[in-house]
C-alpha cells in the first residue's frame, strides 16, 4: 500500500521556550515545500501541576495531505488529545506550547486567539468527544450551524445560509432536515447530536477535520452510523482527518495512517496495514495483542501490558516504554531511540532500538509471556449437570409514565424489563449485551434489589425472593451474590483505605478481627496486588489496580455469583487485558459464576459461555457465545456483530456491515408486535404481507433446530443452546441498510 | 480456598514506579499547601490563634480581674497601672476583654462545630432514607427556620427560663438556643449535596453488601462532604460569634456578671463620646476575631476547590526559583 503521507521523525531533542535562532533555522528546514494541508513539527506541550511540569506533549511531527486520513491512536494519558487541542490553539493559556504547526504554510502557534479564531471553524475544525455538552442547549441546531456560518461568510445571505444548513443536515443524515433546523439539541439522540456537530463542523468546507474520540460515548450501532457520516462528509468535503482513538477497531477501518502515541511521544509511525501487520515497537504489539477479537472463537488469553505509562513529570532517561517492556536491555535503558526508518517499509518509523529483530512472526503472547488459558474444574461437567446459582423468571418493571401537575394522567409505560427469564449454572459466565436503554443495567438493579413485591421470581442459590426476603434472607442472599461496579474510582469511598474497603463486607458478615486481616491479606494475593500496599487511599492505585480491588471486595465474603457491571468499560486497553484475564482466572480457580452486562462485544465473547442479546426489555436472541456470534439468526444480532470495528484492516475494508437506520425507539412507542421492526433490516425488504406478521404478533422465543444434516445423523439430536425471537430469520437484508467499503473506495482521493 | 500466592509483577513494578515518584500527593498535603500558599488566609490563621492564647494567658499579664473594681480609678483613660483603662465601675477593662474574648470565641466554637455536625447527620438521614423521613424532617426543618429566633432567645434568656438560668450560666444557654436555630441551612445544604453523593458507586455498593444505613451514613456520607463542613463551620463560628455580639448587644444575651465582647460594646455605646476606649477596645477585638476567620475562609475555599487559581502560583514561584538558580 503505497501512502502519501508522511510521518517522518523530527528532531525529538526538546526545545526551550527561548529558541536560538539556529534551531529556528533547523526546523523551518523540517517545512520542505510539500504539498501538505497540515505539517506540525516538534510539537512540545508543557503544564504545570502541583507535581511540577508535565511535558505531556514531547516532540510530534507529521505531515498530513489533503483527503487522507490519519489515526492517533494511544491510551489516555499519551498525550493524544492534547496534540490536538494545541494544533487548534484551544489549550489554556498556562500550557505551554513550542514548536511549529502549519496549515498551508502558515505558522498556527504563537497566533493571538482573535487570529486564530479566522482558522477555527474555516480551515481547521474540530468534532469532540462528548456530543451531549457540545451543542447549546439554548439555540435551536440551525441557529448554531448557521452560527458557524455567519462568523466565516458574513457577506452571505439568510436564504443562502439557511440552505447550506439545510444541505448540511442532509449530508449527515438526519431526516427531514428542514423541520429539524428548528429543533433544539435535547430533542436529538447522541448519535443525532453527533452528526450535528459534524455538520457544524464541515460547514465551511474545512482542510482539516479533527476528530477527538468522536464516538467513544455512542452505541456500538450508532457509533458504526457516525463513522459512517465521517466517511462521507470527508468524501464530500476532501478534507484531511486526524482520527484520535483509543481504539484500535475504529481506526483500523477509517485510517490510511497510524501513529501509535505513547508517554506523549509518537512511538511507531506508518501506513495502515504496516502497523496492525507488522508490527516493529514492543508497546505496538502489546496494544494490538491486549485487544479481544469479536470475530475469532479460539480462546487465548489476552495480552497484558504490565506496569503504567511513565511519569510525565520527569524526562524519561532510556526508551520511556523500557520499564514495561518485556525485552527491555540496558541499551533500551540508556538514551530514548529515535523513530528510525523499518527497513523494507520506507514511511514505516518505529522508535525502538530492537525493531529489526520484531518481524512479522513474532508471536506476542511469547513477548508478554501472556498466562495461559485458565481451566475450571467445570469446564468439564455438562452444562445440565451443574446446579443453578440464579433463575429468573419472567422478570417485568414496569415505570409508568404520568402527565399532569395536579392530576396525574397515565399516559403509557415505560416497559424497561418486560418478561425476562434467564439461568446461570455454576462456573459460567453468562452476558447480557445490548445498546444503552436495552434494559440490561434494570435487570442487575432487580436482581441486586431482591424483594418481594417485584413482578417475577428471583432465585439466588436457592432463595427465592417470593418465599421470605426478611433480613436474615436478604443477608445471606448477599452473601451469594456480590457485585462489580463499572466505574472503579466511584465505587470505592475515597475517603477509606484499601483495608477499610475490603474490611466492611467482612465485618458486616460479623467476621472477629484476626480473621478480617487474614482475609485480607489472601484477597490482596487472590486479585494480584501487593499485600503491604492495604493502607493505601484508593487514588493512589491506577484504574486497573481499583478494579482489582472492586474485585476483591466482591470477593471477600466468598460468593457464588459476581455481577459485573461493565468491569472493563472504564479502563485502558492494556489494563483491561489484565483484569480481564485474572476474572478469567478466578472464575477458573474459585468456580465462580459471572453475570456480566457489557457493551463491548469483544470482550463478551473473550471472557462468556452465554450471552442473551437485549432489545427494549426483551431478549431477542439468547445461547452458546460461539454459537450466537459465530450463525447469529435475529437480525438485530446480526447488525450489532456487524457494527464492531475489528482491528484488522483487511477484514474491517471488505466487510459487509448492516448499518441500522435511526435510534433505539423509546420504550413510549415501541410497536405492537415485534420490538426492533422499526429498524430491522429484513423488515424492510419483506413484502407487505409478511411486514404484516411482524407488525402484529410478538415473536416468541424459540430454539434454533439442528440443521438437516445433523438431523440426518442422530435423529434423537437434542436441541441446540441458541433461541432467538423472529420470524424471518433468513430474509433479505434492505440494501440500503448494507454498506461495504472495498479496496477502491477506500483509495479513492 | 486461596491457591494463588504469586504476587502479580504488574503491581510491584506499579508499586515500584509510586514510590520513585511522587506521582501520589496526600490530598490533605495539597490542600495544606495551598492553604500556606494563601498570604492572607494565613495572616488570618495567625491572628485567630494569637486571640485565642490571648483570650487564656492575657489574664496573667494583669494582677486584676473583672469582677475587682479599682476605686481610685473609675472610669479612667488607658494608664500605666490599667492598660486599656477602667469602665465606669472601675473594673479594669483589660481583664474583662480577655474575659469577653474567651466567651465569644467559646460559644463561636462550640456553636459552628456542634451546629455543623448536627446540620451533617440530619441533612445525611434525610437524603439517605429519602421519602416519608425526607418529608417529614424537611417539615420540622422548615418549621425552625420560620421560628422567630429571636424572641425565643429573648423569652430564654431572660424572662421564661428562670429555672434554666439558675442552674445555667448564661453564656451556656446562649449556645444552647444558637445552636437549635444555626444548623438548618447548613442542614439542606448538606441534604441535596448527600443526594447527589447516594448516585455514586461506593454507596450502592455498600448498600448491596448488607450494610446497615445507619453505618452508611456515617462511615461513607459525612466523610465525604467533608471539605464542605470544615468550610461551614468557619462560617459558623464567624455567625455564632456576631450573634452574640448583638444579642448581647441589645441585652438579651450573655448577662452581667458574665462578660463577652457584646456586652461590653453593648454597655458602651451610650458613652462613646466620654470613654471612647471603652467602645473601641471590644469593637477592635471582635472585628479581628471575625475578621481573621473571614479571611481564613477565603483562603480554605481555594485549597479545597479544585479548580482555583492557586495552582498557577506554583508555576510563577517555580519559575522565579528556576531563574534565580541561572
Amino acid at each position: 500500500m503505497s501512502s502519501e503521507t508522511t510521518t517522518g521523525s523530527g528532531p525529538t531533542a526538546s526545545v526551550n521556550s527561548t529558541e536560538d535562532a539556529v534551531e529556528r533555522l533547523h526546523i523551518a528546514g523540517l517545512h520542505a515545500p510539500t504539498d501538505a494541508v497540515l505539517s506540525v513539527r516538534d510539537l512540545n506541550v508543557r503544564f504545570t501541576s502541583e507535581n511540577g511540569v508535565v511535558h505531556a506533549v514531547r516532540g510530534v511531527d507529521f505531515d498530513l495531505m489533503p483527503g487522507r486520513t490519519l489515526g492517533i491512536v494511544g491510551e489516555s494519558g499519551s498525550g493524544k488529545s492534547v496534540t490536538s487541542l494545541a494544533i487548534m490553539g484551544l489549550l489554556p493559556e498556562t500550557a505551554e506550547v513550542t514548536g511549529s504547526v502549519r496549515l498551508r504554510g502558515q505558522e498556527l502557534l504563537g497566533l493571538s486567539d482573535k487570529a486564530m479564531c479566522g482558522y477555527r471553524g474555516n480551515d481547521i475544525a474540530m468534532v469532540f468527544q462528548d456530543p451531549l455538552s457540545s451543542l447549546t442547549p439554548v439555540y435551536t441546531v440551525g441557529t448554531q450551524i448557521i452560527e458557524a456560518l455567519t462568523i466565516h461568510n458574513p457577506t452571505m445571505s439568510k436564504q443562502a445560509k439557511e440552505a447550506r444548513a439545510v444541505e448540511l443536515l442532509a449530508m449527515v443524515g438526519i431526516p427531514s432536515p428542514k423541520a429539524r433546523l428548528k429543533a433544539f439539541p435535547h430533542e436529538f439522540s447522541g448519535g443525532m447530536r453527533q452528526r450535528v456537530m459534524i455538520a457544524i463542523a464541515i460547514a465551511n468546507n474545512p482542510r482539516v477535520l479533527i476528530a477527538d474520540e468522536p464516538t467513544t460515548a455512542l452505541d456500538v450501532t450508532i457509533q458504526a452510523q457516525v463513522l459512517e457520516v465521517l466517511h462521507t462528509a470527508q468524501e464530500e468535503t476532501g478534507a484531511a482527518v486526524v482520527m484520535i482513538t483509543h481504539d484500535l477497531g475504529v481506526v483500523a477501518g477509517m485510517a490510511d495512517d497510524i501513529m501509535v502515541m505513547y508517554a506523549g511521544k509518537p512511538v511507531e509511525t506508518g501506513a495502515v496495514d504496516d502497523i496492525y501487520y507488522n508490527p516493529r515497537m514492543p508497546y505496538t504489539l502489546g496494544l494490538l495483542g491486549a485487544v479481544p477479537r469479536v470475530d475469532v472463537a479460539e480462546k487465548t488469553s489476552l495480552v497484558p501490558i504490565d506496569g503504567l505509562p511513565p511519569n510525565l513529570l520527569h524526562a524519561p532517561t532510556g526508551c520511556s516504554f523500557a520499564p514495561r517492556c518485556p525485552l527491555a536491555s540496558d541499551a533500551c535503558r540508556d538514551g530514548e531511540p529515535p523513530l528510525a526508518p523499518v527497513p523494507g517499509s520506507a514511511l514505516h518509523h518505529a522508535a525502538c532500538i530492537k525493531s529489526e529483530a520484531l518481524g512479522g512472526d513474532v508471536d506476542v503472547h511469547d513477548i508478554f509471556a501472556a498466562p495461559p488459558v485458565p481451566e475450571s474444574r467445570f469446564d468439564a461437567i455438562p452444562r445440565t449437570d451443574r446446579s443453578t446459582v440464579l433463575q429468573l423468571r419472567d422478570i417485568r418493571k414496569h415505570f409508568p409514565l404520568t402527565k399532569g401537575a395536579l392530576i396525574k394522567k397515565r399516559i403509557g409505560t415505560v416497559k424497561a424489563v418486560d418478561g425476562l427469564s434467564f439461568d446461570i449454572r455454576e462456573g459460567e459466565c453468562f452476558s447480557i449485551v445490548g445498546e444503552s436503554g436495552s434494559g440490561k443495567t434494570t435487570t442487575l438493579l432487580e436482581i441486586m434489589e431482591f424483594h418481594k413485591d417485584q413482578d417475577g421470581e428471583v432465585v439466588i442459590g436457592g432463595l427465592s425472593n417470593k418465599q421470605a426476603a426478611d433480613a436474615r434472607t436478604k443477608s445471606a442472599m448477599r452473601r451469594e451474590l456480590q457485585m462489580v461496579f463499572q466505574d472503579p474510582t466511584g465505587a470505592l469511598d475515597p475517603r477509606f483505605t484499601v483495608y477499610e474497603v475490603l474490611a466492611e463486607p467482612l465485618q458486616n458478615a460479623g467476621m472477629d478481627r484476626p480473621a478480617i486481616r487474614t482475609r485480607i491479606m489472601e484477597l490482596m494475593k487472590l486479585v494480584g496486588l501487593q499485600p503491604d500496599h492495604v493502607n493505601r487511599f484508593p487514588n493512589q492505585f491506577s484504574g486497573g489496580q481499583r478494579q482489582r480491588i472492586g474485585i476483591a471486595r466482591a470477593l471477600a465474603v466468598n460468593p457464588k455469583l459476581v455481577v459485573l457491571d461493565e468491569p472493563v468499560s472504564a479502563l485502558d486497553v492494556s489494563v483491561q487485558a489484565g483484569v480481564i484475564n485474572l476474572l478469567d482466572k478466578l472464575r477458573a480457580e474459585l468456580g465462580l459464576s459471572y453475570l456480566l452486562v457489557a457493551h463491548d462485544l469483544s470482550v463478551v465473547r473473550h471472557i462468556s459461555n452465554r450471552v442473551a442479546v437485549m432489545y427494549l426489555g426483551k431478549i431477542v436472541e439468547i445461547g452458546e457465545v460461539d454459537r450466537v456470534f459465530d450463525n447469529p439468526r435475529h437480525p438485530y444480532t446480526r447488525a450489532l456483530l456487524s457494527a464492531i470495528p475489528v482491528p484488522d484492516p483487511q477484514v474491517e475494508r471488505t466487510r459487509e456491515r448492516i448499518i441500522l437506520k435511526g435510534d433505539l425507539p423509546s420504550p413510549l412507542d415501541a410497536p405492537k408486535g415485534c420490538n426492533f421492526a422499526t429498524r430491522c433490516p429484513v423488515f424492510a425488504a419483506l413484502p407487505a404481507a409478511k411486514q404484516e406478521k411482524c407488525l402484529t404478533l410478538e415473536p416468541p422465543l424459540e430454539a434454533v433446530a439442528p440443521s438437516q444434516a445433523a438431523r440426518s445423523l442422530q435423529p434423537e439430536a437434542p436441541a441446540l443452546d441458541q433461541q432467538f425471537a423472529c420470524f424471518f430469520p433468513d430474509g433479505e437484508l434492505d440494501d440500503d441498510m448494507l454498506v461495504t467499503h472495498d479496496q477502491a473506495e477506500h483509495h479513492a482521493p | 480456598m486461596t491457591n494463588l500466592n504469586a504476587v502479580d509483577p504488574a503491581a510491584a513494578a506499579q508499586d515500584a514506579h509510586l514510590d520513585s515518584a511522587d506521582v501520589v500527593i496526600g490530598k490533605s498535603t495539597i490542600i495544606f499547601r495551598r492553604f500556606m500558599r494563601n498570604k492572607t488566609a494565613v495572616a488570618g490563621l495567625v491572628i485567630f490563634l494569637a486571640l485565642t492564647v490571648f483570650s487564656f494567658v492575657g489574664g496573667f499579664f494583669t494582677t486584676w480581674d473583672k469582677e475587682t473594681i479599682d476605686p481610685f480609678n473609675i472610669g479612667m483613660p488607658p494608664s500605666a497601672e490599667h492598660f486599656l483603662g477602667t469602665s465606669q465601675a472601675g473594673i479594669d477593662l483589660y481583664a474583662m476583654t480577655v474575659e469577653g474574648t474567651r466567651i465569644s470565641i467559646l460559644i463561636g466554637l462550640v456553636v459552628g462545630l456542634v451546629s455543623v455536625l448536627i446540620a451533617a447527620v440530619y441533612g445525611c438521614t434525610m437524603a439517605y432514607f429519602g421519602g416519608k423521613v425526607d418529608k417529614v424532617m424537611l417539615f420540622v426543618l422548615e418549621a425552625l427556620i420560620m421560628m422567630p429566633a429571636l424572641l425565643v432567645v429573648a423569652v430564654a434568656t431572660s424572662g421564661g427560663g428562670a429555672g434554666l438560668k439558675r442552674d445555667l450560666p448564661s453564656w451556656l444557654l446562649l449556645i444552647i438556643v444558637l445552636l437549635v436555630f444555626s444548623w438548618m441551612g447548613t442542614a439542606r445544604l448538606i441534604r441535596s449535596l448527600s443526594m447527589s453523593l447516594m448516585q455514586r458507586d461506593f454507596v450502592k455498593a455498600a448498600q448491596y453488601m448488607g450494610v446497615p444505613p445507619r453505618r452508611i451514613v456515617w462511615r461513607h456520607l459525612v466523610p465525604n462532604i467533608g471539605s464542605l463542613l470544615v468550610l461551614d463551620i468557619t462560617r459558623g463560628v464567624t455567625g455564632a460569634i456576631l450573634a452574640e455580639v448583638a444579642f448581647s448587644f441589645i441585652g438579651i444575651g450573655i448577662k452581667v456578671p458574665d462578660v463577652s465582647l457584646g456586652v461590653l460594646i453593648g454597655g458602651a455605646t451610650s458613652q462613646v463620646q466620654t470613654f471612647p476606649w471603652m467602645f473601641w477596645v471590644p469593637l477592635t477585638v471582635m472585628f479581628l476575631l471575625t475578621g481573621s476567620l473571614a479571611m481564613m475562609n477565603d483562603g480554605l475555599r481555594d485549597a479545597f476547590d479544585p479548580s482555583s487559581s492557586s495552582t498557577g502560583k506554583a508555576r510563577k514561584a517555580r519559575k522565579i526559583r528556576v531563574e534565580k538558580s541561572k
